[in-house]
């Protein structure tokens, strides 16, 4: 195998994402310097069933990542020997289709005879901020919201987290898609409520803010319950209604914990990731509220939020220099928890 | 002429290299199913112990299906993107196809049958030829008794190969009267001195045009549950 590479600003990795619905490539200099960055969305493939159905997944996971890897190499314009490892995310998500990516992100390792390096998905969220601010300084507050997670965690370097709290039940984007579906706004949810939410009045209906004061974890069931129910109860109210107050609930919980997460481990900001952190009334809320506590609010673009291979060669980086490579004997770890070793001691 | 075989489809998994002078280094693996892990230590281990650099290859085969979907997309996947990667092209094969050649003695018409799980298998009917063997019915999918009446309807002495043949042997012998032969998976080695015959011939195609068998929908069903790991 290489020799031992040495991990610097120079150093050049490819990242690959397959672990949801999105496939996407990327080529980042240094841990933060994006040269280019591709994702092919499968919303429209997704779209009829209103969720992600694994094996639709995996089949067009299988169509796009060689067609994603060339044009993210070409996008960089560099030649495809200026590469100095292959960054992977081998977990959390769907098995058939993590292992496409694995696969594929393997074979050019081997090909091109260069480290591979396996990421956690949630890690690579966490970098996604430091794309984009580098300066970022510890220990910081996370608030990662997505399909599959909602969780707040503590940074308190490169590498080193602790969970302070997360969903007992439904992941925020998960009750988003369910309202949208339930309302009939369309797929995925997230955008779809954030579209009506900006035409409805948010203080409509008075949704319930569960476990508002209880510690830092998080439920959402229960909301998607109460919105069932008062539109049982109120047909006639208009959805745009509807929809603006679940948003203003969900982003009150979320806002209201990661501030207290803040105060408790005295984070000099929170930082916002995961697909949810693209809805506006979150951003704004999240702002404001820092704002007025007078600490930091780092809320990377929408496109660095939702999933994205950057994120993936990014942490990458930090992995491959503090830890080296993964070994090539690895598969996918479907429900990897964020803090986890033995992917990257070979 | 080198080539480097992938077989994932079942679920068995090998890699193997052969040359015109016949196989390299081969190694399969019928237990355990771990395919995505295995793969690629594999092909690294037939080259070192064949002393072939990769770099020397000049085709990749891989077994498209049909046949487990995961197992054979990982095969796939890693097949394209070595293809990719070494700019060098590719010899697809079914599963089905690979099976046939590896029965190619036989004057009988050769069945290869892939369990397809859910009660159903994929099979294909293949007879020897001059240079391997003539596809006779193209590769479906469907129930035994399905599989029983292809049989009827053709009536001629046959021999079903493949892990759907030996799971289902009561059943399909039952049903017709046939020989149900010893081959269980498709081989790596099978696929790697076919696919030397074929790069030779200059029977390889790019990467992008490779694609998967699989011969059936997927099943459309929205597993919240498997979401709460989505991010
Ligand atoms: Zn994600």
């Amino acid at each position: 195998m290489t020799s031992q590479l040495v991990v610097s600003s120079d150093t050049v990795i490819l990242g690959i994402e397959t672990s949801c619905d999105e496939t996407a490539a990327a080529v980042v200099m240094g841990g933060n310097d994006v040269v280019s960055s591709v994702v092919s969305s499968q919303i429209d493939v997704h779209a009829e069933f209103g969720g992600v159905v694994p094996e639709v997944a995996s089949r067009a996971h299988l169509e796009s990542i060689n067609p994603v890897v060339r044009r993210a190499i070409d996008d960089a314009g560099i030649d495809e020997g200026r590469i100095d490892a292959i960054a992977c995310t081998v977990g959390p998500g769907l098995i058939g289709a993590l292992l496409v990516g694995v696969s594929s992100a393997k074979a050019l390792a081997l090909a091109w005879d260069v480290p591979f390096v396996g990421v956690n998905h949630l890690e690579a969220h966490l970098y996604a901020s430091f794309l984009e601010d580098p300066t970022l300084e510890f220990p910081l507050v996370v608030l990662l919201v997505s399909g599959g997670h909602t969780m707040l965690i503590e940074m308190q370097g490169h590498g080193e987290y602790r969970l302070l709290g997360r969903t007992i039940d439904d992941a925020a984007g998960e009750a988003f898609d369910k309202v949208a579906r339930y309302l009939q706004l369309g797929y995925p949810g997230g955008p779809a409520i954030d579209r009506a939410a900006n035409e409805g009045n948010p203080e409509a209906v008075k949704f319930p803010r569960a476990m508002m004061d209880e510690g830092l974890n998080f439920s959402f069931s229960g909301l998607k319950t109460s919105v069932v129910n008062f539109v049982r109860k109120n047909p006639s109210v208009d959805s745009v209604d509807i929809a603006a107050s679940f948003q203003q609930a969900v982003s009150d919980v979320l806002v209201h914990k990661a501030l207290k997460a803040a105060r408790e481990v005295g984070a000099t900001g929170v930082v916002l990731g995961g697909g949810v952190a693209a809805n506006t009334q979150l951003r704004a809320d999240l702002q404001a509220a820092c704002a007025a506590e007078g600490i930091g609010a780092f809320l990377p673009g929408r496109e660095m939020c939702t999933d994205n291979a950057a994120m993936i060669a990014a942490a990458g980086w930090h992995r491959l220099r503090a830890l080296g490579p993964s070994r090539l004997d690895i598969g996918a770890f479907p429900s990897m928890p964020l803090v986890e070793t033995g992917i990257a001691d070979g | 002429m080198i080539v480097l075989a992938i077989e994932s489809a079942t679920e068995s998994v090998g890699v193997s290299l052969a040359s015109s002078d016949g196989v390299l280094a081969s190694v399969e693996i019928s237990r355990g199913r771990r395919h995505a892990e295995s793969i690629v230590p594999c092909v690294q281990f037939v080259c070192e112990r064949a002393e072939v650099e990769l770099a020397e290859v000049g085709a990749i085969a891989v077994d498209v299906g049909p046949g487990l979907f995961t197992g054979m997309r990982v095969g796939i996947a890693t097949a394209k993107s070595l293809s990719m990667a070494l700019g060098i092209p590719m010899v697809p094969m079914t599963s089905l196809e690979v099976l046939a050649i590896g029965e190619s003695t036989t004057d009988d018409i050769i069945v290869p049958v892939v369990d397809a799980r859910k009660s159903e298998v994929f099979w294909a009917m293949y007879r020897r030829s001059d240079h391997g063997v003539e596809l006779l019915h193209q590769p479906t999918v469907g129930s035994v008794d399905d599989l029983i009446s292809d049989l009827m309807a053709r009536d001629q002495p046959a021999v079903c190969i493949g892990d759907g043949a030996q799971r289902y042997r009561e059943d399909i012998t039952a049903g017709f009267t046939c020989v149900i032969g010893d081959v269980r998976h498709p081989s790596a080695a099978v696929l790697a001195v076919e696919g030397v015959r074929r790069a030779v011939r200059e029977e390889t195609v790019d990467e992008r045009l490779v694609e998967p068998v699989y011969l059936r929908q997927p099943d459309a069903q929205i597993n919240w549950s498997t979401r709460q790991v989505r991010s």
